[in-house]
């Protein structure tokens, strides 16, 4: 299954995570033979993953290549067409949504917040699986609530309305909903979408950090290969609904895996700031068409001499 | 601030294990409303073709010995109490249907309620039936079976908002037909009797409305209640919403079911009172500056809108009595209209279908 995962770098892996060796940890959710398809339309076929506990997951792949619609799968808002997901061994279908999401938590792509909601309203929303309409609030919300505000920055927010905030502060508060959920597993749909920059290695952070300290089980989709390299710990290719490669992105990432998942002469090289793999887009198409030579052999070695 | 006690807005109300959110200024706004209810009920006993002093319709209100007992409390109550509960009824379920429907134009007469009473009503007045012991149930029958029409053709693995909008208007542009067919094709005697119970009206309703109607609303007022917490679930998007372990299915249609009720019972007791359950919980709303519409608020709204329409349909043209769906509309367009003006300026919201990939 694993096609490009069998050349390893030629001694040049920086290993972040040298003490976590690949794949040995368990798994509490995991998907089998995984079909799904909207309407008539297959989207993933038969796939196979199993999420390692306490590491970030992070889904990288072409447009439509239906990354997003396993997340949305493995967080139950999508049935499978066949095959199943399962938490802790047991089928996602046959578990109460309410007992689900006491264990996993799920930020959408784009959630949208009820109309004139505050910030402080809305993450106790995160609350929900663990309230009953006559035990609304208890010291345990609150805690939760505070302690998630917190970790987000969002506290000195939390009398204003969502909608008259900036894009990075709502997208904050969105995660800080879902961590008032306190899961163990949290799932993010291209939490870095509509940002910018800065934004983005702010969120990304803040989902590492939370994946330090607490030993949150992260799994995220994210578009931006670089950024999926740098905070993954755990890497999954798709590609036309398969999993093309998955491992350590120190292991699978290079040129090969790049031209054969997003169709992109590339270059790879080792970031200078963390030693993951960057990878350099190649020069624009329409110079290679006239003829310009490549720098000789870099497009197509697995890495970039360090 | 470093500390967030509960979410920023709300009161906590604990007894024993029990633990309730209590909005601030809905709670606020609920003693305000009922005070205003309060002098709107003064107001519509006081006046009448003959005006009655308002201390003797307090002395009457509390069960007092009064000379004016039999004018306020057995001619003018009954209706106004009619009324009060068909008006408190239209505003919840407006409430409960915007909220499933996502829809602030969604009301029991966009999803078939009040076309779907009107078919049936109007149809059986056609054919002879003008009994007032038989006709609310008749048009309760109509709207219920109506909205569950709707729900089923709108379910499709799931309900879809825009669907169940758009498939509701649908059903009620098919069934205004069928109604204006009987009413062609009727007696001209009865097509006059049935438009005037088309744009709802008190005129003549007495007690007899009054019991079935108290009691429908009290077997619903558990519902009632539950429904407030489960709004607030179900107005977040859909995935969001799944995610947090809310049953979306269930709770909507339970939300639907609890809200078409209380329209059709409100709809065969008064007829189709225009515009109550449109406009009660978009005011409600507003004044409250909730995230979700207010219950409690948009009920007291409802009775609020319907009893001081109810008082201007008699005084206004008197000895006419217009009928009191006329003048809902006239009494709460204005004050919304007046509400989304204020409030509109510089702030945009952000609407987008849940439904993306």
């Amino acid at each position: 299954m694993s096609t490009s995962s069998s050349t390893p770098s030629a001694g040049s892996t920086p290993s972040p995570g040298d003490a976590a060796p690949s794949t040995s940890s368990t798994s509490r959710l995991a998907a089998r033979g995984l079909t799904l398809a909207y309407e008539d339309r297959t989207v993933v076929e038969e796939l196979d993953l199993a999420v390692p506990d306490g590491e970030i997951t992070v889904v990288v792949g072409p447009n439509a290549c239906g990354k997003s619609t396993m997340l949305r799968a493995l967080g139950r808002l999508l049935k499978p067409r066949g095959g199943s997901v399962l938490l802790d061994g047991e089928e996602l279908s046959r578990i109460p949504t309410r007992t689900i999401a006491r264990s996993i938590g799920l930020l959408p792509q784009s959630p949208v917040a009820p109309e004139a909601i505050t910030v402080a309203d809305l993450v106790s929303r995160g609350r929900q699986p663990h309230q009953r309409w006559w035990q609304q609030w208890s010291e345990e919300d609150e805690r939760a609530v505070t302690d998630a505000m917190e970790r987000t920055d969002v506290t000195a927010l939390g009398d204003r309305p969502v909608d008259e905030l900036s894009g990075g502060q709502r997208q904050r508060v969105w995660i800080a909903m879902a961590l008032a959920q306190e899961t163990d597993l949290l799932l993010l749909d291209e939490p870095t979408t509509y940002l910018d920059i800065a934004h983005q290695v702010e969120v990304l952070d803040l989902v590492r950090q939370l994946n330090v300290d607490r030993g949150r089980t992260v799994v995220m989709v994210l578009h931006d290969l670089n950024q999926a390299a740098r905070y993954a710990d755990h890497l999954v290719a798709m590609k036309e609904g398969r999993l093309v490669a998955r491992g350590r992105p120190g292991e699978i990432v290079d040129a090969t895996l790049v031209r054969e998942v997003f169709g992109l002469e590339s270059v790879v090289v080792p970031c200078p700031v963390t030693g993951d793999p960057l990878v350099v887009p190649g020069p624009p198409r329409q110079s290679a068409a006239a003829g310009i030579p490549a720098p000789s052999g870099t497009l197509t070695s697995g890495k970039a001499p360090s | 601030m470093s500390t967030v006690t509960r979410p920023a807005g709300y009161a906590l109300a604990r007894r024993g294990r029990g633990s309730w959110l209590v909005h601030k200024r809905a709670a606020g706004t609920v003693v305000v409303l009922a005070l205003a209810l309060f002098a709107a009920v003064v107001a519509n006993l006081t006046l009448g073709e003959s005006t009655v002093s308002p201390t003797e319709v307090v002395k009457v209100l509390f069960g007092q010995p009064s000379p004016d007992e039999l004018v306020v409390g057995t001619l003018r109550m009954p209706r106004l109490v009619v009324g009060l509960m068909a008006g408190a009824a239209l505003g919840v379920a407006g409430a409960l249907i915007q909220t499933v429907a996502r829809n602030p134009l969604a009301s029991p007469e966009i999803i078939g309620v009040t076309h779907g009473a009107s078919a049936l009503t109007v149809g059986a007045m056609t054919f002879g039936v003008t009994s007032y012991a038989a006709l609310p149930y008749l048009s309760v029958t109509g709207g219920l079976v109506a909205a569950a029409l709707v729900y089923l053709f709108a379910w499709r693995g799931g309900l879809h908002a825009t669907r169940f909008v758009l498939i509701g208007i649908g059903f009620s542009v098919a069934l205004r037909s069928v109604t204006q067919l009987f009413l062609t094709k009727g007696d001209y005697l009865v097509a006059q009797q049935a438009k005037v119970w088309m744009t709802g009206s008190l005129n003549g309703r007495g007690w007899d409305q009054a019991g079935p109607l108290a009691i429908a609303l009290v077997v619903m007022l558990p519902f009632v209640v539950w429904s407030a917490w489960a709004m607030r679930n179900v107005t977040l998007d859909d995935d969001t919403a799944t995610a947090l372990g809310v049953s979306l299915g269930r709770n909507r249609l339970l939300l639907v079911i609890t809200g078409v009720v209380l329209a059709s019972v409100a709809t065969g007791a008064a007829g189709p009172i225009d515009f109550v359950a449109l406009l009660a919980p978009q005011i409600a709303r507003r004044v409250t500056r909730t995230a979700q519409i207010p219950l409690l608020s948009s009920a007291l709204l409802g009775a609020f809108v319907v009893t001081l329409g109810d008082l201007l349909a008699r005084k206004l043209f008197a000895p006419t009595e217009l009928p009191v769906g006329v003048l809902t509309a006239a009494v709460g367009a204005p004050y919304l209209i007046w509400l989304i003006v204020r409030t509109s300026s510089g702030r945009t919201s952000r609407s987008r279908s849940g439904a993306a990939q």
